[in-house]
């Protein structure tokens, strides 16, 4: 026994002897320019190349390095980033940048109207996983070291958000990226640079004084990859980092009211739906689609997917958004979803739920929904194959009904379009209804914004009325960070910016 | 009689190297199989969901996957005796420079482990097996039983949460390199490697109690404590020295264990490593990292029991004749 407690004292002397080493950690001052933020995200980059990665933890990381013409403001609307300004030819087909002058690179080179059109040819040449986005673009052209013009096919309202949405479309240096050195020592034009890359263990950047929206206050950012929720937690608790977003939505009930964190929590732009496939019978009659739509208990999927994070909506747009439009037309009515069944002469009905293992959330939100569709009368089987399985299965039409999200849009025809247009290209439930096909052609190409959100303000009622998609809810963006940390902001679009961010003395 | 004992102690070295080349062998054809033995296309999983067909066929040429299966392994083989193993589904890096990258830092949590489990083990386990049967036994062996079972993950979050949260003496996580900063590096190791130390060291505990308790009850060791020698002298000399072959053994397996990196424990740290390497891998479906991991991670295990073979005819004449 006596031993035992020695051996024990023995550890405890040593670890305190360690720690009286410490010069204090999360503290290092770094001469007059401040202090280095240091951020716990939840996983590592695959890589730093902007357009080829599709990774959020490189994202994350890129957002602070890169820059893009124009970009996204809290209300996610655009305003100018590396073009200063922009106009609009009076037919819409042709769009003149103005760009910023005096912009360098992290390597010293200046920044012209050629890398610009650089960066976009590469995403549409080398058919990269955003030349999508591109797609309207026929011809871009430098007509001098300032300016760029970008034709498209036809008036396209939501060209800013497709260049400027997220960093996927970033401006890149030609040299870095024909070396191949951009996937690890990406140069980019933005308010930190690169400086050490330890793999599985952290990124550093630090502040680029050159910046042109001015240095940033801090001396720079160090990303670590802390895939461990509760170790991030006790980090940032302990001041070992100061902001972190790997946290187990579990754990967020237990945070709220904690005073030596501060905690965001905001209904992101990501949205989880419901679809059924209306090349199958009986869920080609809206009556039994809609039947789902009543039985469901979106609250209890929103309380077993996220534990009460996410914020249940009908439609997909999220309340923050200026795009968002309020629709409620479903509630939970087993009545309701019976009466409708029995109208549509479907009494009782056999249906395969296609969820991924890969989105364990997916899963036990089948669960609820199989229990839900019981009661009346449709027996569900669930299959939750991995992603790529799930996919094929998808685009071979075979399931009954899929649960899936949506990430990362902004403007509302990267919501509606390809989802619900019977000629768009993600529209594996087969939706087909004239009307709203109408709508979403004229609200492409419909440039006042008003008169805009009208359009999808209908189209999007006409599509939750006949449930295309049966949505469920907006997962929230869910991060910590430490009470010194000022003027940040977590954001709908989870774009994390430092750049103006500053520590509290 | 010094050339036979020579010519014996090579044979027996020539035997123990033949019987790790066939496991190597055998492993090399469990590694090569995992790839075949997965349910739909690696390729494509490793893709994910937007892809070209120009890329799809690059990395499925790349990985080799679209010659002949003979070919292929042939090719592996070939490949993984000189060292290439291929190039990461994630980023296009060659595997073996990746593991190489990673690992110091899983050998040098594994080292500082071994030394806070011996720490524990030896004084532990000699100390219980003299007092067989009385309290203190007892304690020592509830103790090491309950560090046998409590799980690792949960014994990291325990030390974190005392350590770095409450108290604020050491930090949570993290990595850095011994090379760099010793004394930063010791400060960050010591977590992970009492988390491992404790599991590691109750298992060597159990097993070097067992040795001395299985040594004490010879005859010889009734010889010497009745022809009057000092009770030192017998525990020390003659018990504990005679139990070490059997600590050996269990030393390198743990020792083993800990090099293929202890997944748990390097996640919960964020400690990166050969552990936290596979647990990313698996995660992204990287068939060519976990493969080399694997089989590196194979490798260091039958080069630590050739070690340990090697020992024992240094430490007990008696097995080179064998």
């Amino acid at each position: 026994m006596k031993s035992r407690m020695l051996l024990a004292g023995i550890a405890m002397t040593g670890v305190a002897a360690l720690a009286a080493c410490s010069t204090g950690e999360g503290v290092d001052l770094d001469g007059a320019d401040g202090r280095v933020l240091t951020a716990a995200i939840a996983g590592e980059p695959d890589q730093l190349d902007p357009h080829k990665t599709t990774s959020y933890f490189s994202f994350q990381v890129l957002e602070n390095i890169y820059d893009t013409l124009v970009e996204p403001d809290e209300n996610l609307e655009m305003q100018p980033a590396l073009a200063e300004d922009w106009e609009l030819s009076d037919d819409q087909l042709t769009w003149t940048f103005e760009l910023r002058e005096g912009v360098t690179f992290h390597d010293g080179s200046e920044f012209t109207a050629d890398d610009v059109v650089y960066s976009y040819n590469r995403i549409i040449d080398e058919e990269l996983s955003n030349a999508w986005r591109l797609s309207a673009i026929t011809d871009i052209t430098a007509t001098d070291d300032t300016t760029v013009e970008i034709t498209v096919a036809q008036p396209t309202p939501n060209l800013l958000s497709s260049l400027g949405g997220f960093k996927g479309l970033a401006i890149v240096s030609e040299d870095n990226a024909e070396s191949g050195d951009i996937s690890t020592a990406p140069v980019g034009t933005g308010p930190f640079s690169l400086e050490n890359y330890t793999s599985g263990d952290s990124i550093e950047l630090v502040a680029n004084e050159d910046y042109w929206g001015g240095a940033p206050e801090i001396a720079g950012v160090t990303f670590r990859f802390i895939s461990e929720g509760s170790t991030a937690l006790a980090a940032l608790k302990s001041g070992d980092v100061d902001w972190t977003d790997s946290i187990p939505a579990q754990q967020v009930q237990g945070l709220e009211g904690d005073d030596t964190i501060v905690l965001g929590q905001n209904p992101s732009n990501d949205y989880w739906y419901l679809a059924m496939n209306q090349a199958k019978e009986p869920w080609n009659d809206v009556r039994v689609r809609q039947a789902v739509a009543y039985a469901i208990d979106r609250d209890a999927i929103a309380q077993v997917t996220s534990y009460g994070t996410a914020e249940v909506n009908q439609l997909a747009i999220p309340k923050a958004s200026s795009w968002y439009s309020e629709y409620d037309t479903y509630s939970t009515d087993v009545d309701q979803a019976k009466s409708l069944m029995a109208d549509a002469g479907v009494p009782s009905a056999e249906m395969e739920l296609l969820v991924s293992s890969d989105y364990p959330e997916s899963v036990a939100a089948a669960q609820v929904i199989a229990d839900n569709l019981a009661e009346i009368g449709i027996t569900v089987s669930i299959s939750s194959p991995d992603f790529a399985s799930w996919l094929d299965a998808q685009n071979a039409g075979r399931f009954d009904m899929l649960m899936m999200s949506w990430l990362g849009n902004i403007d509302p025809d990267d919501f509606y379009y390809a989802q619900h247009h019977s000629a768009g290209g993600s529209n594996a439930q087969q939706y087909s209804n004239p009307e709203v096909d109408a709508l979403l052609d004229e609200a492409r190409t419909e440039t006042d914004t008003d008169a805009r959100k009208a359009l999808y303000d209908e189209a999007a009622a006409l599509i939750a009325d006949d449930a295309s998609y049966i949505y469920l809810y907006n997962p929230s963006v869910i991060q910590a960070w430490s009470p010194e940390l000022e003027d940040y902001e977590a954001r709908g679009d989870r774009a994390i910016r430092f750049k103006s961010v500053s520590f509290s003395d | 009689m010094r050339g036979v004992l020579e010519n014996t102690t090579v044979r027996f070295l020539a035997r123990r190297l033949a019987y790790t080349a066939v496991v190597l062998v055998g492993v090399m054809v469990v590694v090569f199989s995992i790839v075949q033995l997965v349910p739909g296309d690696p390729v494509r999983i490793a893709l994910g969901t937007r892809y070209t067909e120009a890329s799809y066929e690059a990395l499925r040429a790349a990985s080799g996957l679209d010659r002949p299966l003979w070919e292929q392994f042939v090719g592996y083989l070939g490949g993984a005796l000189t060292g290439d193993l291929g190039v990461s589904f994630r980023n296009g890096e060659p595997v073996t420079a990746v593991l190489l990258e990673r690992l110091p830092a899983t050998i040098s949590l594994a080292l500082a482990g071994l030394v806070i489990g011996l720490a524990v083990a030896l004084p532990a386990g000699i100390y219980s097996a003299l007092r067989e049967g009385r309290l203190s036994d007892g304690i020592v062996r509830i103790a090491s039983q309950f560090g046998v079972s409590v799980p690792d993950f949960w014994m990291g979050m325990l030390l974190i949460t005392l350590f770095s949260s409450v108290l604020g003496w050491l930090p949570s996580s993290g990595y850095v390199a011994i090379t760099d900063d010793p004394l930063e590096w010791l400060r960050r190791v010591t977590l992970p490697a009492i988390t491992m130390g404790i599991v590691a060291g109750s298992i060597m505990t159990r097993y070097i109690r067992a040795a001395v308790l299985d040594v004490a009850s010879m005859g010889y060791i009734r010889t010497a404590r009745s022809k009057g020698l000092a009770p030192k002298v017998v525990t020390f000399r003659h018990i504990v020295r005679n139990a070490l072959v059997p600590v050996l053994t269990i030393t390198g397996i743990q020792m083993a264990t800990m090099l293929g990196g202890v997944i748990v424990v390097e996640v919960v740290f964020a400690w990166p490593g050969l552990g936290r390497l596979v647990f990313d891998a698996v995660a992204s479906r990287d068939y060519p990292i976990i493969q080399g991991a694997v089989l590196l991670i194979a490798v260091m295990f039958l080069l630590i029991n050739l070690l340990v073979d090697v020992l024992y005819a240094v430490v007990d004449p008696r097995i080179r004749l064998s």
